[in-house]
């Protein structure tokens, strides 16, 4: 049966560390665009962590919120894109093919989440910085979009593993660099498909929801939080 | 080839040059009549009123109709994407650009057949005088029945204020 | 006919003829103007998109706005000319040409902002749908895609619209000339000589471009709108905006055309032929198109609000009250107010009235587009992904040449080609209800 990847997110257990942001951007070959342009709103982000404030000081709880492309079924980014740079391919992912995108922006418009990121310029790993380039990851040039693919390259990873073990793919075989740089096991990756793996368990928990569900654009990352009786 | 033809100063004169042109045995596709603007209040310019070009504006937004149809269609099976959990060969969408390339039919049919029809492009025939764009109108014959063109000058002599030349 | 015929065409062909050192000067000044603006496209190219002010989130900015208002006052002239032309109104005769040469080269303006504002603008020609090496067609699915196939039939359309009846004039030219002017005009006159055949082919041809080219414009702004409203983007997604961009489109599309005839009428001293009559009939045409945009606007504002939805409440706010709000009640004020002030009352429906109603109209209409992208993209549904935007040099500039490069070319037309139809001008200047009564005569005459 085909695979249709999907992520939970929890956030009682998230302690906004950022250790996911770091670990994505090293995984991810992420260009560092540097401090005037981050401050011009340039910075590249595939993964984010959100945070909101609860209450009035000094009395103020925190809440922390890491969001990343949703992979949705129904996704606003596609249909849009002129060339078919952003589509849906058959594990349910929303694929960006960069040699495809000729830099409309208009997915990162049309995607209620904005996560998606466009390079303003070509990308430079000033020495020794280059040396930690991920081989697996493609450099995206100046003038296309990019955002958050669930690391396409470790899910074909490890199911050439399994493959070569001659074996199905297990629940927990692969793991996005987000999910395994997690040190609170907040984020859970795995098959939709699989009734028995864990992600399939959690998108169906009481305390789960979609963001921004009422959109309709079907998102395939579930947020997990308890409700609080104060 | 010999053409006679004479420059009036107004309509009036045209349509009785016309109408004498005809008594001397011309048929109406034989007859040339050149004016700086149309003179739709006239019965002469009503020559050659018929056309098909009304139908043939249709048939080219059948043609752009036909074509995208099977454009869109044909490229969205060929390449069968999955996009925002759309089906693959969208109708709505493609009525936009159906519509599109319908109107692009009409509108590039409805050029090529006046070019066509009105034998645009080509050099301009012997039977003109720059005069016309001064405001004369010009009435004449193309090939005369009698080589001389004889005829032709007494038919155009008829009306008042000709003046008949032969090219 | 021939004296006053002769009149029209020396008032008409005069510029044609004479140049003054004023004409050079002032061309090579837009001239300047747009080679800076072509400079920071290619730097921009060369340096990378990170020269504009886009950012994230709003990554559409001031090229954008500039490529819906350049489309929009495309729709002065085609749309426009085609209507006066199927209802065979008088007056238009020496209107038609002046307005279909604004929607060329606003269309040609308008239609390369789409290029300019792609991350990778050389790669643009990805949208044609043609058999490639790459082995794939474009997304029909995609608003861009029917942007494509509409602004390049409009183009088409309305290219042809223009120059089909520009034919019997280029043949005027060609017969009053002589050396290469005579060749150039010659060719582009195609041969043309007025035979009743050719008239009859050509107006024919002419009604049915007309009623052909109506829908089209009405379909182009409609895409345009439809590349907001099918995103789910707050105060975006919304059936209002095929309409409100038409009738918006036409509202500053006649500002234009008026700002245009004040300007041909004032240099080309054609006070005779843009006759105040043009102005108070255009004056009245954007009165209603002023009050239909404040229709338009009051009913998408209503709706929001009382909508109250999360995201559009928050859109609805920052333009209405919040750091848009200095730009918004500029627009409402120069785009209802001052026009409706203006044009309602007689007195004040001058020329020098409806020029200063159309500049703020050109104004308010740019600002209306620039408050629909950016503002809406800026407050999405995640508060923390808010951002703001202000526009960096390379895009000032090329905004600016745009407006330099719409002047020059009109100003190059206006040089090369007679502004105002003159066969349609002589075809008009017959009183036609004197000449039926003749003409029934000749009618019987012949027949017998």
């Amino acid at each position: 049966m085909a695979h249709r990847w999907g992520m939970a997110v929890d956030l009682d257990r998230c302690t906004g560390c950022e250790a996911c942001v770091t670990a994505c951007r090293a995984e991810n070959n992420i260009p560092t665009v540097g401090d005037l342009q981050a401050s011009r709103g340039r910075a590249i982000h595939w993964i984010r962590v959100e945070r909101y404030f609860e209450g009035e000081f000094p009395d103020v709880k925190v809440n922390y919120r890491p969001v990343m492309c949703q992979q949705c079924d129904a996704a606003p980014c596609e249909p849009v894109c002129p060339t078919y740079a952003s589509h849906h391919n058959d594990e349910g992912l929303n694929a960006q093919v960069y040699n495809r995108c000729i830099g409309t922006r208009y997915c990162a418009n049309a995607c209620p989440y904005n996560v998606r990121f466009f390079d303003f310029f070509n990308p430079v790993w000033e020495k020794p910085m280059h040396l930690q380039l991920n081989p697996d990851v493609s450099l995206r040039e100046v003038g296309v979009m990019e955002k958050c693919t669930f690391c396409v390259q470790r899910i074909a990873a490890g199911k050439d593993a399994a493959a070569a073990d001659k074996r199905e793919v297990k629940d927990g075989d692969i793991k996005p660099a987000c999910v395994q740089g997690c040190p609170s096991k907040a984020l859970v990756f795995g098959d939709l498909n699989d009734p028995e793996s864990e992600v399939s368990r959690l998108a169906e928990s009481p305390r789960g929801t979609k963001l921004l569900e009422d959109l309709g654009t079907a998102p395939k990352v579930t947020y997990l939080q308890g409700v609080e009786h104060a | 080839m010999k053409s006679v033809y004479a420059l009036y100063s107004n309509g009036d004169a045209a349509q009785r040059a016309v109408n004498s042109l005809r008594s001397a045995g011309y048929a109406d596709h034989d007859i040339t009549v050149i004016s700086a603007a149309p003179m739709e209040e006239y019965e002469f310019s009503h020559i050659g009123h018929h056309s098909f070009q009304w139908y043939i504006a249709c048939g080219g937004a059948l043609l752009g109709l036909l074509f995208s149809t099977w454009l869109t269609t044909f490229a969205e099976k060929d390449w069968p994407i999955d996009v925002g959990n759309m089906p693959i060969v969208a109708w709505y969408p493609n009525l936009i650009v159906i519509f599109e390339m319908t109107m692009l039919g009409a509108i590039l049919s409805t050029v090529v057949t006046l070019i066509i029809t009105a034998g645009l492009g080509r050099r301009v025939p012997k039977l003109y005088d720059p005069e016309v764009t001064n405001g004369k109108i010009l009435v004449g014959i193309a090939q005369p029945k009698d080589t001389s063109g004889a005829d032709v000058e007494r038919a155009l002599l008829a009306a008042p204020g000709a003046q008949v030349r032969t090219v | 006919m021939s004296t006053s015929g002769d009149r029209l065409a020396a008032d008409l062909l005069r510029p044609l003829n004479r140049t003054g050192a004023l004409w050079y000067v002032f061309v090579a000044f837009l001239g300047t103007i747009v080679a800076c603006g072509l400079f920071a496209w290619f730097f921009q190219m060369w340096r990378g998109f990170g020269l504009t002010g886009i950012r994230w989130p709003v990554y559409w900015g001031f090229l954008i706005t500039d490529f819906v208002f350049w489309i929009g006052i495309s729709h002065a002239g085609t749309l426009i000319s085609a209507i006066l032309r199927l209802v065979n109104a008088g007056w238009r005769r020496p209107v038609t040409r002046c307005a279909e040469v604004i929607t060329a080269f606003a269309l040609m303006i308008g239609g390369l902002f789409p290029i300019i504002h792609l991350g990778k603008p050389w790669l643009f020609f990805w949208l044609m749908p043609y058999p490639n090496q790459r082995l794939i067609w474009p997304n029909f699915r995609s608003p861009l895609v029917w942007d494509f196939f509409a602004i390049s039939t409009y183009l088409t359309g309305s290219l042809l619209f223009l120059f089909l009846p520009m034919i019997p004039d280029f043949a005027l030219v060609r017969d009053r000339t002589t050396g290469v002017k005579r060749t150039i005009y010659g060719a582009l006159a195609l041969g043309w000589r007025g035979t009743t055949h050719q008239w009859h082919r050509l107006e024919t041809a002419m009604q049915i471009m007309a009623i052909a080219i109506i829908p089209v414009a009405v379909s182009v702004h409609t895409i345009v709108s439809f590349d907001f409203s099918m995103a789910p983007v707050p105060m975006w997604h919304s059936t209002i905006f095929g309409p409100y961009f038409v009738a918006g489109a036409i509202f500053s599309g006649i500002a234009g055309l008026i700002i245009a005839m004040a300007t041909l009428r004032k240099v080309l001293h054609l006070q005779d032929y843009l006759q105040d009559i043009h102005f108070e009939n255009l004056g009245k045409l954007l009165l209603t198109m002023s009050l239909l945009w404040g229709y338009f606007t009051f009913n998408e504002r209503l709706t929001t609000w009382y909508g109250n939805g999360t995201a559009e409440i928050n859109t609805f706010r920052v333009t209405q009250s919040g750091t848009f709000s200095p730009l918004f009640w500029t627009m409402v004020l120069v785009n209802f107010v001052l026009p409706v002030i203006i044009l309602s009352i007689r007195r004040l429906r001058t020329v020098t009235g409806c020029v200063i109603a159309s500049i703020g109209v050109v104004i308010g209409m740019w600002l209306e587009r620039y408050l629909i992208v950016v503002p809406s993209l800026a407050h999405k549904y995640l508060p923390y992904s808010w951002g703001t935007y202000s526009p960096r040099p390379t895009e000032i500039v090329i905004t600016a040449a745009t407006f330099a490069a719409m002047t020059l070319l009109y100003t190059l037309f206006a040089k090369f080609v007679p502004i105002i139809s003159i066969w349609e001008m002589r075809a008009g200047e017959r009183p036609e209800e004197d000449l039926a009564a003749v003409s029934e005569q000749r009618l019987g005459e012949s027949h017998a």
